[in-house]
C-alpha cells in the first residue's frame, strides 16, 4: 500500500486555479522529484499535502489515514477529526525553502523543541538524539550557535535536523537549495543522499535536474497544474516522448 | 534667585517626586497588559470587536491625553450632578458612592486616563510587532505539531518582544515628561510645584529645576533600555 495517496487535488487561488487535477502515489522508501516550471504548482501541491493551505476538491491519504475528502454530493471538502490530523502531521516532515528556523532559539533548542514539547520527551533524550542528528548533518560543535551564525547551508541542514527530530514517515522538501548558492546546495544534495541511502521516504520538489536524476527514483513533471508525466528518471530525462517535458527540459542541456 | 532659594525648591520637588513617580509606574503596569489585551481584541475575528477596538485607538490617539484626563476627571461629577434627584439603578448608586473630593478619586481618575490612553499606543506597537514575524514562523511551528498556544507563547512572544523593545522605548520616555500634564487637574506633581514656586520667587528657575528631573529620570529610562535591547542582542 503507497504511504501517500493523492488524489485529484485541485486548489485555486482568487479564481486563478494553481492546481488542476493532481493524482500519484508515494511508495515506503521511494525519493520523488517534482520538476516543473515557475509557477506550475509544484510549491502549491506540496503545501495542500502539508496542511499548510486547504485544496478546494480531491483527497489524500497518508500512511493509510485520510486526511480530508471531497463529499461530491454537497461538493465540499471534508478534513479528519483534529486529533487524525495532528497525528498525520506528525507523521510528516517539511523542510522550507527558506529553512523557517526558530532565530531566538541555538541549534540544539531548534531541533529539540518540538521532541521536547510536542512529543513530551526527556530533555536528556531530546538532545542525545539531537547530537546524533547533528552528527549526521555534519555539524558537531555548532549546538550552541545560533541560526544567524550558521550559513544558508548549515542553517538548511539544522531544519532538516529538526524536522527529523520527530521521526516523520515522510520527509517532504521544498525546494531545500533555491536559497543557496552551488557551493552549497552540493552539501544539502549530499544530505538527501544520506537519507536516501537510509531508505528515507521523501517528496522533494527542485529546480537541480542534475539532483533530481541522482538521488530520485521517480520523478513527476507538472506543468500548469497538472501532472504531464511521471516515471523513472531514466525514462522522464532518457527518452521522454512528451513534447512539453521535452521542452522543459531542453533548457537544462549544456 | 539665590542659592540657598535654588536648594529649597530642589527639596521641595524632590518631596513631590514620589507622586510623578507613583503615577508613571501605576500606568506603566497596567497599560502594557491592557495594551496586550487591546492588542487580542483589534486582532479578534468577530469584526464588531475589531471595529470598537478601533475607535477606542483612533480617540485615544486623535485627542489630547490633557483633554481626556479633564473629562474622565470631571465625568463622575457631573454624572453624580444628574443623577442626584433620586435616581437609583446600580449604576447611579455606584457613582453617588463615589467621593470626588477624595486625594484617591483624583489619582484613580489620573490613573484611568494614563492609561486607557497608553493602552492604546501599546497597542499598536505590540500589533506591528506581531504582524512584523514572517509567516514561515508560524507555519515551521505548525509542522512541527505545536499548538497554537504553544506557537504564541514559545516562538512568536519572545520575538515579538526584542522587535517592540525600540519603540517601547520611546513610548516610556514620552510617559515620563506626561506626567506632567497631571497638574491641569492640580494633582501634586513636580511641575505643579514648579509652577507655585515659580510664581513665590518670580523666577523660571524652579522650571528649569524641575526639567532638570525629568531629564534625569529619562536619562535612567535610557539606560535601562540599553540593557535591556542589550540583553536580546544575542540573535538577530
Amino acid at each position: 500500500m503507497a504511504i501517500l495517496e493523492v488524489k485529484n487535488i485541485a486548489k485555486s487561488f482568487d479564481g486563478n486555479q494553481v492546481l488542476k487535477d493532481i493524482s500519484f502515489n508515494v511508495e515506503q522508501g521511494q525519493v520523488v522529484a517534482i520538476i516543473g516550471p515557475s509557477g506550475s504548482g509544484k510549491s502549491t501541491l506540496l503545501r495542500c499535502i502539508n496542511q499548510l493551505e486547504k485544496a478546494d476538491g480531491g483527497e489524500i491519504c497518508v500512511d493509510g489515514t485520510r486526511m480530508f475528502y471531497t463529499d461530491s454530493e454537497r461538493n465540499k471538502v471534508v478534513y479528519a477529526s483534529k486529533q487524525e490530523l495532528r497525528d498525520i502531521r506528525l507523521k510528516i516532515g517539511l523542510v522550507f525553502q527558506n529553512f523557517n528556523l526558530f532565530p531566538h532559539f541555538n541549534v540544539m533548542h531548534n531541533i529539540t523543541e518540538a521532541p521536547v514539547h510536542v512529543l513530551k520527551k526527556s530533555k536528556e533524550d531530546a538532545e542525545k538524539q539531537a547530537m546524533e542528528l547533528l552528527e549526521k548533518m555534519g555539524l558537531t560543535g555548532k549546538e550552541k550557535a545560533y541560526p544567524c551564525e550558521l550559513s544558508g547551508g548549515q542553517q538548511q541542514r539544522v531544519s532538516i535536523a529538526r524536522a527529523l527530530a520527530l521521526k516523520p514517515q515522510i520527509l517532504f522538501f521544498d525546494e531545500p537549495t533555491s536559497a543557496l548558492d552551488p557551493e552549497l546546495t552540493g552539501e544539502i544534495l549530499k544530505v538527501i543522499k544520506e537519507l536516501a541511502k537510509e531508505k528515507m521516504t521523501m517528496v522533494i520538489v527542485t529546480h537541480e535536474m542534475a539532483f533530481a536524476r541522482d538521488v530520485a527514483n521517480h520523478v513527476i513533471f507538472m506543468d500548469e497544474g497538472y501532472i504531464v508525466e511521471e516515471g523513472s528518471p531514466d525514462e522522464l530525462f532518457g527518452n521522454t516522448q512528451n513534447d512539453r517535458t521535452k521542452q522543459f527540459l531542453a533548457r537544462f542541456k549544456d | 534667585m539665590d542659592w540657598e532659594a535654588i536648594k529649597k525648591v530642589t527639596g521641595i520637588l524632590f518631596d513631590y517626586l514620589p507622586n510623578t513617580l507613583k503615577l508613571f509606574t501605576i500606568t506603566l503596569l497596567f497599560s502594557i497588559p491592557v495594551g496586550m489585551l487591546v492588542t487580542m481584541l483589534k486582532k479578534c475575528r468577530f469584526k464588531p470587536v475589531a471595529w470598537l477596538t478601533n475607535l477606542y485607538i483612533l480617540i485615544m490617539r486623535g485627542t489630547p491625553l490633557m483633554l481626556q484626563i479633564i473629562a474622565i476627571y470631571y465625568a463622575v461629577p457631573m454624572l453624580k450632578a444628574n443623577f442626584a434627584s433620586g435616581s437609583d439603578g446600580f449604576f447611579a448608586s455606584f457613582v453617588n458612592s463615589i467621593d470626588t473630593r477624595s486625594d484617591s478619586y483624583m489619582f484613580t481618575a489620573l490613573c484611568v486616563a494614563f492609561v486607557l490612553n497608553y493602552a492604546a499606543y501599546f497597542a499598536e506597537i505590540f500589533r506591528g510587532g506581531v504582524d512584523s514575524i514572517p509567516k514561515g514562523q508560524y507555519e515551521a511551528a505548525s509542522m512541527l505539531g505545536m499548538t497554537k498556544m504553544q506557537t504564541f507563547i514559545r516562538i512568536i512572544l519572545p520575538q515579538v518582544t526584542k522587535r517592540v523593545v525600540p519603540a517601547t522605548a520611546n513610548e516610556v520616555i514620552t510617559l515620563v515628561k506626561d506626567t506632567s500634564l497631571a497638574n491641569v487637574i492640580a494633582y501634586a506633581e513636580i511641575t505643579m510645584k514648579a509652577k507655585q514656586q515659580m510664581n513665590t520667587y518670580s523666577s523660571i528657575i524652579p522650571l528649569f529645576i524641575a526639567g532638570l528631573f525629568y531629564f534625569v529620570l529619562n536619562a535612567i529610562v535610557t539606560v535601562i533600555f540599553s540593557l535591556i535591547e542589550k540583553k536580546f542582542n544575542y540573535y538577530k
